[in-house]
């Protein structure tokens, strides 16, 4: 029964409300259950000068330096993962100086989410000491003002424009859940000022009110869905698909071409499209 | 036992040999040998300890050993999911025992560099940037990382970067194995078929070598536990193409 909160788009209606420039947090991890569809279709329509925040980009990241989508980028660790080793159209970004890199440990990134999450200006984080890090990004540290005397970094707000996280499932009105780890999802869904869900598929509302604890997002904080079966390909999404090792060794060739690549996206055959 | 001990079979091995019982232990992204290491230990060793990874598995079960160190399969048989936020905070509290972390470069007080090779804001070469290290390697008891190329680029004397300080507690590499000692990395033993002279040769940075020795050779049950895990020998193959 469709109603009126009913949040379901197509991905190409979802990849229109993205405005050139935004700043985007992207789920998963690596190679597992990233919102991976949704990037191709930021690819189809061409947008530009966009930024990913994500503790652990991999093929995304990827795809949009190969694509030229990308301005910048706020990353903790960055590789295709597997036996693919680094991500090669994301380091020719950075080295010949396409994007500007802000570096960041997974968990330095996670606190300023955590403090855009919190309503907060900056947030704490363990651990730091020592590293160059805050040098090149001039993080400041502050000395426990309740007296132990240790010293502790603290990271400015990350607030990304919008959460972009790819789900199991979703209710129509939005609200979603995930098998297995959550990754970064919870966080970045708390942090950002919109979030888009990209679902394997549409479960009734019942579904989630018999199991209320198993949403990791409620509907009244996501702003769009969209389903698209395989839409983590050429990733892993647990415990329905595994990894397509084939077609990021595709991708990863030296003689395939992007358009080949992103014909080749179980997305590209969306219906209606 | 006289056979051909491989580089890859000796990074695996001697990582896991820095397992302790009933110690909270982790493996990451990236970390193919780590989770293989800490999958050994659970086969070969006569001890428990809590296995954490990335995949937010809590001592699982994989029913098969996946080519992604942060796959969900990893995550199988656990009884609970604790998630990335979960596992850094409990080690930033000082709930990690031993946490397996990656790094390019070492230096002689197991600082780390995973950023960059050459200027970071002129890079020759971007690496994969911060990860765990710079949060993990300060605040976990104990941190080990592995490297499958031993030579002076790799073990170097100043790294191009310190993504991560705090100080190693140990490194594996195809040749050799190293340990703190008054906060420097010291040598523990040397591959059996290699020796000191070349250890010395390959390594960047200054070292002890006060008491050390050959490696022991991998036990029955090591062979054995690795062996289940790569019964084909991709991971071998895998990895034989990176060691040197």
């Amino acid at each position: 029964m469709p109603s009126s909160d009913s949040k379901v788009l197509t991905l190409a209606e979802m990849g229109a409300l993205v405005p050139d420039g935004a700043s985007l947090a992207l789920g998963g991890s690596f190679l597992h259950r990233g919102p991976f569809a949704f990037v191709r279709e930021l690819i189809r329509q061409r947008k530009t000068n966009l930024e990913v925040i994500k503790p652990s980009p991999g093929y995304d990241i990827d795809v949009l330096c190969r694509a030229g989508s990308l301005s910048r980028a706020r990353a903790g660790i960055v590789a295709m993962e597997g036996n693919f080793g680094l991500a090669p159209w994301y380091r020719r970004a950075v080295e010949e100086k396409q994007i500007v890199l802000e570096e960041h440990a997974c968990m330095t990134l996670t606190a300023g989410l955590r403090a855009a999450a919190f309503g907060i200006p900056f947030q704490p984080v363990g651990g730091v000491h020592g590293s160059d890090l805050p040098v090149i990004n001039n993080w400041a540290s502050v000395t426990d003002p309740y007296g132990s005397g240790k010293d502790v970094w603290v990271i400015p707000a990350i607030q990304p424009d919008i959460a972009v996280i790819h789900v199991n499932e979703a209710s129509e009105n939005g609200d979603a859940r995930v098998y297995g780890t959550s990754h970064w999802d919870r966080i970045m869904s708390r942090a950002a000022k919109q979030v888009f869900v990209v679902a394997e598929s549409l479960e009734p509302v019942a579904s989630f009110q018999a199991r209320p604890e198993l949403t990791l997002v409620p509907s009244f904080m996501v702003h769009a869905l969209a389903v698209v079966p395989r839409g983590a390909w050429p990733g892993s999404c647990w415990p329905l698909y595994d990894v397509d090792y084939p077609a990021v060794e595709r991708y990863m060739a030296s003689d395939g071409s992007l358009d080949q690549h992103l014909a080749s996206a179980p997305d590209n055959r969306e219906p209606g499209q | 036992m006289n056979a051909h001990w491989s580089g890859f079979s000796y990074i695996v091995t001697n990582l896991a040999r820095f397992i302790r019982p009933d110690e909270v232990t982790f493996s990451g992204v990236n970390s193919t040998a780590p989770m293989l290491a800490c999958l050994l230990a659970k086969r070969a060793y006569p001890f428990d300890f809590t296995y954490l990874n990335v995949a937010g598995g809590v001592q699982p079960s994989p029913s098969s050993v996946p080519i992604s160190s942060s796959d969900p399969v990893l995550a199988e048989g656990s009884a609970a999911i604790f998630s990335n936020e979960d596992f850094y905070d409990l080690c930033t509290r000082g709930g990690m025992d031993l946490c397996f972390l990656g790094a390019a470069q070492v230096d002689g007080r197991g600082q780390t560099n995973v950023s960059v090779i050459g200027n970071w804001h002129n890079p020759k070469i971007r690496l994969p940037g911060g990860g765990g290290g710079a949060v993990m390697l300060p605040t976990a008891r104990r941190a080990v990382t592995w490297r499958t190329e031993h030579s002076k680029r790799t073990l170097v004397d100043t790294l191009d970067f310190v993504t991560a300080s705090g100080g190693l507690h140990g490194v594996v590499t195809p040749f050799a194995v190293f340990v703190k000692r008054d906060d420097r990395l010291a040598l523990q033993s040397w591959h059996p078929e290699t020796s000191l002279d070349e250890v010395r040769e390959r390594t960047g940075f200054e070292f002890d070598a006060t008491g050390a020795a050959p490696t022991p050779p991998p036990q029955t049950d090591e062979v054995a536990a690795l062996r289940a895990l790569d019964p084909d020998g991709q991971f071998e193959q895998d990895a034989t193409r990176l060691i040197r």
